[in-house]
């Protein structure tokens, strides 16, 4: 059983030689309804191969012996090299939403009072997980991708096979368990980031207190619950689909480069979904 | 603490002095980059087939996650201005809130993230291959211009995607959010409308996104170029170059939206 889910992560590659124009040419030759149908299935082949994947992962982090040494080496190249990269974009997002808001807000109230605690609320519940989701699911991603990617087509994941070690529960466990630690955190700390910057700009271009900015009445246990949600599913979804890109990996370097680029907008697709769907349950069950 | 520099400085001073060093090396090699696919594109000296084939597989093929993006935006938005316009009982101003957030910010931004996954990654992979396997040398040998011939169609291939693709979206995104306010809230789709052309929005708005788009546009082009042409080290090296890339086009995103809202907010 095992070895026919191994063999299905492994698509054959093409029958004639590896290309962006033979494909490109393939596809043209399908027409109509047959396009469509094709593309259709091909969407449902990759979801269910990604929930395998996904199913692996959590039968051997609950039953295998997680790797503390492996987990610890990519809880560092995941969280702590993303840092920089997520606080400088994190600071951004802080400051143009906050320029934007007052600038339109005073088109209709010219009172910027509220102005603090409706961000804070929309960065708790939404743009703190999301943005920084959004940031993990492109670096993050690409990375595992590339990572596993270049096992794959230089026969490492092979060898480690042979070696009787399953490349989900070697590979895909312990970057799993780093990711969906360092993302929890990861996301608080550019949430606090953006707020901080916001305060900043809400200071010097609209003179709001920074004491009537920090304004928490309006954050409650549902935006809080709703944010951690979000962060443990985006934190779960990021290294399962770039790491089921990365093992079906065939063709060399080029192969390396299509991997990482599938990774990258499936993972972006799979956060802003998520997004979508946990926000939808978060507003039935907490209310507006 | 060692006093003089080793080839692995591990102090402070030395390790912020080459990430300078580095951000330098990397904004100069992209801005050079620019400059040549610019004087190529501005003197009409560049691959038309070769353009027309990049359009196709850049601006064609990333319909559906276009599409997908651009749905799920508009519904996100409602979902977020909802328990806003529920403590305001403000029905009307929903179409405005999503309208202004969606035009302006959220779905030029999350266009721009989503082609950059797409389209500038698949053009790093791309271009990276060429070099590893000595492609780009061999267009030299024939004396074909590589600036002409590969950087410069997708140059404006990117761009013009980006644009096209940034007006389709904000149009479906809010066509989505006509639809899921009036699933979630019950305001109906005319009432959104109304809110959208009530005189708060103007045509400003929508121009002020497109502008981004544009920028953002020449932001991936460049990133994606350059670090698919400094590609070294085989199929790694591919797989790291793709890398930088969708980092460096995120925080180049981000920086300019700044940019461009703060000037011309």
């Amino acid at each position: 059983m095992k070895g026919e889910t191994v063999k299905s992560l492994h698509p054959p590659p093409p029958s004639s030689a590896v290309g962006f124009i033979d494909e490109e040419r393939l596809r043209r030759q399908r027409r109509g309804l047959a396009a469509l149908g094709h593309s259709a299935i091909e969407v449902v082949d990759e979801i269910r191969a990604m929930y395998r994947v996904l199913e692996q992962t959590l039968y051997f982090t609950v039953r295998g012996e997680v790797r503390w040494g492996a987990v610890a080496q990519n809880m560092y190249d995941i969280g702590n090299r993303s840092l920089v990269f997520v606080c400088v974009v994190m600071g951004f997002i802080g400051m143009i939403l906050v320029y934007q808001a007052g600038l339109q807000t005073m088109r209709v109230v010219p009172d910027l009072s509220n102005l603090g605690a409706t961000y804070l609320e929309l960065l708790v519940g939404e743009l703190g997980p999301t943005i920084c989701g959004l940031m993990l699911a492109t670096r993050v991603g690409a990375g595992i991708a590339a990572e596993i990617g270049s096992m794959t087509v230089t026969e490492q994941v092979d060898a480690l096979r042979m070696c009787a070690a399953d490349p989900v529960d070697y590979l895909v466990k312990p970057r799993f368990v780093a990711s969906v630690i360092m993302t929890l955190f990861l996301a608080v700390l550019a949430s606090a980031v953006a707020f901080a910057s916001g305060m900043l700009t809400g200071n010097v271009f609209f003179d709001i207190n920074p004491r009537t900015f920090a304004n928490l009445s309006v954050v409650d246990g549902g935006d809080l619950t709703v944010g951690m949600v979000k962060c443990i599913a985006y934190g779960a979804a990021i290294p399962v689909v770039s790491g089921h890109c990365g093992l079906s990996t065939y063709g060399g370097s080029e192969g390396v480069g299509q991997a990482t680029t599938r990774a990258v907008v499936n993972s972006s697709l799979t956060v802003i979904i998520l997004d979508f769907l946990i926000s939808v349950a978060g507003y039935v069950v907490f209310g507006p | 603490m060692g006093s003089s520099l080793t080839p692995h400085a591990t102090n402070a001073v030395a390790s912020v002095g080459s990430g300078f060093l580095e951000v330098a090396r990397v904004v100069g090699g992209m801005a050079v980059l620019a400059f040549g696919a610019g004087t190529r594109v501005v003197r009409l000296r560049l691959d038309w087939p070769e353009l027309v084939r990049n359009m196709h597989k850049m601006g064609v093929k990333s319909l559906p996650i276009v599409i997908v993006t651009a749905v799920f935006t508009g519904g996100i938005m409602v979902i977020q201005a909802a328990p806003i316009v529920e403590r305001y009982q403000a029905h009307g101003l929903l179409g405005w809130g999503a309208g202004f957030g969606t035009l302006r910010e959220l779905g030029p931004l999350l266009v721009a993230l989503m082609i950059s996954g797409r389209v500038g990654a698949n053009n790093t992979a791309e271009l990276g291959t060429m070099v590893v396997t000595e492609q780009i040398d061999a267009l030299r040998a024939l004396a074909i211009d590589p600036m002409s011939y590969l950087v410069a169609p997708r140059f404006v291939g990117i761009v013009v995607t980006l644009f096209l693709s940034n007006v389709f979206a904000v149009l479906l995104a809010l066509l989505g959010a006509a639809y899921s306010g009036y699933a979630l809230l019950g305001v109906a789709p005319m009432v959104f409308y109304q809110g959208l052309t009530g005189g708060l929005l103007g045509v400003g708005d929508f121009f002020h996104g497109v502008l981004k788009s544009v920028v953002f546009g020449v932001v991936i082009a460049m990133s994606s170029c350059h670090f698919g042409l400094s590609t070294s080290g085989g199929a790694p090296g591919v797989g790291r170059s793709v890398n930088s890339t969708v980092v460096v086009s995120a925080v180049g995103i981000f920086v300019l939206d700044y940019l461009v809202s703060f000037l011309f907010g």
